[in-house]
């Protein structure tokens, strides 16, 4: 029980500290691939210390779900990160929901981000509202998909039993149905975090805007919560991802000289998780808005076709 | 001139009272009264004319009437006709052409509200220029002095057009915008993401220019023309100082029309740059942007080499130029342009190359070629919507009859052709400045300063970077403006973007918007 405790410790200290750093080195990374030197790998931080420093400015239209809706979707957001193996393969809360929670803990949050966009009543949250509800309702599908595949391999929709079964297995990786699962999965990653193609998070442009348009009217500590839920959310589908279908470092348990391996196996796939992102960035315009249900369709034919060979190879 | 006075003598004869070209390739039409329908019909059909802009201008203290302006351009014939009809001023009205003429709609209306001279029959006669909360004022009128403090506004506010519908509903952005950009506000009415239509409202950063301009000695007014609008400081300058020139009938040295043509070039390839890149950011391709962010650097700094001023201000002056250059500065236009040129071409490369840039760019915000006609486009946006129009070529000043260039014109009418006019023109201008610094003569920088005679009106066209800019004076006694009208491209161009919007979704509306760059402060004045 202690142990448990101490690991869910370990793993929520890793999620609040990492996650801003993530974001960071995305955002330097593009910024020297554009030519331009970037705030440095620390800006989250001190923009978050900033910002929770700030008063708030809070509409006149806005209901309770305004205030709490910050709060909701940051501990959704680190509820799920804690059901996910980041460093050890057992996941400190695996045993109160495997995979299929992660995915409604994070539904959680953006349904209550997409109400507190509604209940501003400034015409871009609405607008964010209803593209956000729109990406989400194609993507949740195709995530299924994608997971169901990698379940049916492990025998269980728990993340424990899935890296379980994945440690060791070193070119299972190459198997056609964890590929083409591996590929709708990124494909959702990109949709879910807000990341060019489909939407562009470094624009000022409103009503280009998808995930920003809805949290517009959030200021001073709630929009630094928002923030921060947003960026722990981008870690934990990262990690998902990394860890589902290359758990190459993953340890059996938090304890020993073993965590430190773990870390930074961990800190060291994020890393080339990030560096792929932006290229895909840089390299990419965003899409037309009315081009991504095709992106997700292609990520849904795809989760299908991993689920279908699944059975077939 | 004389087959075009005698044609209208022998149409008109009740209502043509002269015709004079006191400055060359400006004919003046003078009227016996307002009504200037049938006129400006035959020159629309007969000469398939292009209305320019309208304006009027108040001498009810020197000659008992107000004055309303037309100014007209014929294909293929060099010279402007200006046709002048009196408004007596115990009658304060003229016939609205607006509904015929879509594209001088605003302008009817700020006569409207800044003269008090009714525009009989305009189809939508509602204020314009000053806001529906201004009381009852003409400000351009002689009779309203300068420094008048008008009483805190109070009263209605602008009623948009209503939306109804089920799943219909309105986004109003703006006025005040997220990033660095002026006021205006976008009244959508969309249907889910499709733009129904969209209702603009500008003049929010009207500044009374055209009111100022009377207040000022001559020197002082070419730096308030340079302000009308910061991105076309040299333009606004040139063709203000253009106007008084022609007006005072001023020999401008070569070397400074020589000067003068190549720093014009150079204002337009900056801000032809910037906008391509600009565009690239607004579909998220913004690796583009900071390439063109590079370049544009490049070409700021070589402003700055050679007038001190990364934006060509202070550099105008009336005769000439204010400063001469050194062979050094001269060598560093070339020594810029080299690599100017190359990257440039990288950059078009890189954005060529670029599959999801493309597919947002093309079919999006399509000006069809009629619709650009109708509305008297001009410009960067009409030349990409068939609009084959260029005062360089057209109505050649400084020394662009002695330059060799191609005026690009597409008809697609789309952002990506918005854009590609401004690639073609990037290279056309760097040619066009190699050819003028090669051509570059000796000699003095500016006329000797003589004082400027009173009462001369002249016309002046500049294609600036965005479209023509048309500058009207009448000077005054002691050295003084009395009367300057300010066309800016921009105040033609806003219902461009209206059309353009329709049935394009509202995520593409900025990056439409960017491809117009229309100038708030230029249209608002």
């Amino acid at each position: 029980m202690m142990e448990r405790i101490i690991e869910s410790l370990a793993q929520l200290f890793l999620l609040l500290a990492l996650a801003p750093l993530v974001t960071g080195v995305i955002r330097t990374l593009k910024a020297r691939l554009q030519t331009r030197c970037g705030p440095g790998v620390f800006q989250p931080y001190r923009d978050l210390f900033k910002l929770f420093r700030k008063g708030m400015v809070i509409p006149e239209t806005a209901s309770w779900i305004f205030a709490a809706t910050p709060w909701i979707v940051f501990f959704s957001t680190i509820l799920a990160g804690l059901m996910i193996p980041m460093v050890a393969a057992d996941a400190p809360l695996g045993l109160f929901g495997g995979v299929l929670a992660v995915i409604y803990l994070l539904g959680l949050g953006r349904f209550f981000l997409a109400l507190s966009g509604l209940d501003t009543g400034s015409s871009f949250g609405g607008l964010g509202s209803s593209r956000e509800m729109t990406i989400s309702a194609l993507a949740e599908p195709a995530m299924m998909l994608a997971i169901f595949t990698v379940a049916i391999g492990a025998g269980s929709t728990g993340l424990t039993e899935i890296a379980g079964a994945a440690i060791g297995q070193t070119w299972r990786f190459l198997a056609p149905a964890q590929m083409f699962a591996f590929a709708a999965l990124a494909l959702v990653l990109i949709a879910e975090t807000g990341r060019i193609p489909v939407d562009n998070p470094a624009t000022h442009l409103e009503l280009t805007m998808i995930h920003e348009a809805m949290i517009l009217e959030y200021s001073g500590p709630y929009l630094a919560l928002v923030e921060w839920a947003a960026s722990i959310k981008q870690l934990v589908l990262m990690t998902l991802l990394i860890n589902c279908f290359w758990p190459v470092g993953l340890q059996p348990t938090w304890f020993g000289f073993g965590a430190l391996i773990g870390i930074g196996w961990l800190l060291a796939k994020l890393l080339f998780l990030s560096c792929a992102i932006v290229l895909l960035e840089t390299v990419n315009a965003k899409m037309r808005l009315f081009r991504v249900p095709e992106l997700l369709a292609v990520a849904f034919t795809l989760g299908s076709l991993a689920l279908v060979s699944t059975f077939l190879f | 001139m004389t087959t075009f006075f005698d044609e209208l003598h022998v149409l008109f004869p009740d209502l043509v009272r002269s015709v004079e070209e006191t400055v060359p390739d400006q004919v003046v039409v003078l009227l016996n009264g307002p009504d200037v329908t049938a006129i400006v019909r035959h020159i629309l059909t007969a000469h398939q004319g292009r209305i320019v802009t309208v304006f009027a201008e108040d001498r009810v203290n020197a000659e008992g009437v107000f004055y309303a302006y037309y100014v007209f351009d014929r294909p293929g014939d060099p010279s402007w006709v200006i046709l002048k009809a009196p408004i007596p001023e115990r009658f304060p009205c003229f016939t609205s052409l607006a509904a015929e003429l879509p594209a001088i709609n605003w302008q009817e209306r700020e006569i409207q509200d800044w003269f008090g001279l009714e525009a009989v029959g305009h189809p939508n006669p509602r204020r314009v220029a000053l806001h529906d909360n201004w009381p009852d004022v003409h400000p351009l009128r002689k009779s309203f002095p300068l420094d008048t403090v008008l009483p805190p506004f109070e009263g209605e506010r602008h009623v948009y057009r209503p939306t109804y519908g089920e799943g219909v509903f309105q986004i109003p952005v703006g006025p005040v915008h997220a990033g660095i950009i002026e006021p205006g506000h976008f009244n959508f009415a969309v249907a889910g993401e499709p733009i129904l239509y969209l209702q603009l409202r500008m003049f929010y950063t009207h500044k009374g220019t055209e009111k100022l301009f009377e207040s000022l000695p001559i020197h002082r007014a070419v730096f308030l023309a340079e302000s009308i609008s910061g991105d076309s400081a040299f333009s606004h300058g040139s063709a203000f100082c253009q106007a008084v020139e022609r007006a005072a009938e001023m020999e401008v040295p070569a070397r400074a029309q020589f000067l003068r043509t190549i720093l014009l070039e150079l204002e337009r390839i900056a801000n032809h740059v910037a906008d391509v890149g600009a565009i690239a950011n607004d579909v998220g391709f913004v690796i583009a942007n900071a390439h063109a962010g590079r370049v544009r650097e490049l070409l700021l700094g070589l402003n700055e080499t050679l007038t001190g001023s990364r934006v060509l201000r202070g550099m105008i002056a009336i005769g000439g130029v204010r400063r001469d250059w050194r062979p050094n500065q001269v060598e560093a236009i070339e020594k810029t342009l080299k690599v100017v040129e190359r990257e440039f071409r990288d950059l078009v490369a890189i954005l060529q190359s670029s599959d999801s840039t493309r597919d947002r760019l093309e079919h999006t915000g399509i000006l069809r070629p009629e619709k650009a006609l109708t509305l008297g486009i001009v410009g960067v946006a009409g030349r990409a919507s068939g609009v084959d129009c260029d005062i360089r070529r057209d109505h050649p000043y400084e020394v662009y009859s002695q330059l060799l260039f191609k005026v690009p014109v597409y008809r697609a009418g789309d952002v990506r052709h918005r854009m590609q006019v401004r690639i073609d023109e990037v290279g056309e201008s760097i040619q066009m400045i190699r050819a003028a610094v090669a051509l570059l003569p000796d000699g003095p920088h500016r006329a000797p300063t003589q004082p400027i005679p009173p009462g001369r009106c002249a016309l002046s066209a500049v294609e600036g970077w965005r479209g023509e800019i048309v500058h009207w004076v009448r000077t005054g006694e002691g050295n003084r403006i009395e009367r300057c009208k300010v066309k800016d491209p921009s105040i033609n161009n806003w219902p461009a973007i209206v059309e353009a919007v329709e049935g394009n979704i509202i995520a593409d509306f900025p990056v439409i918007n960017k491809s117009f760059n229309l100038s708030y402060s230029g249209t608002d004045r």
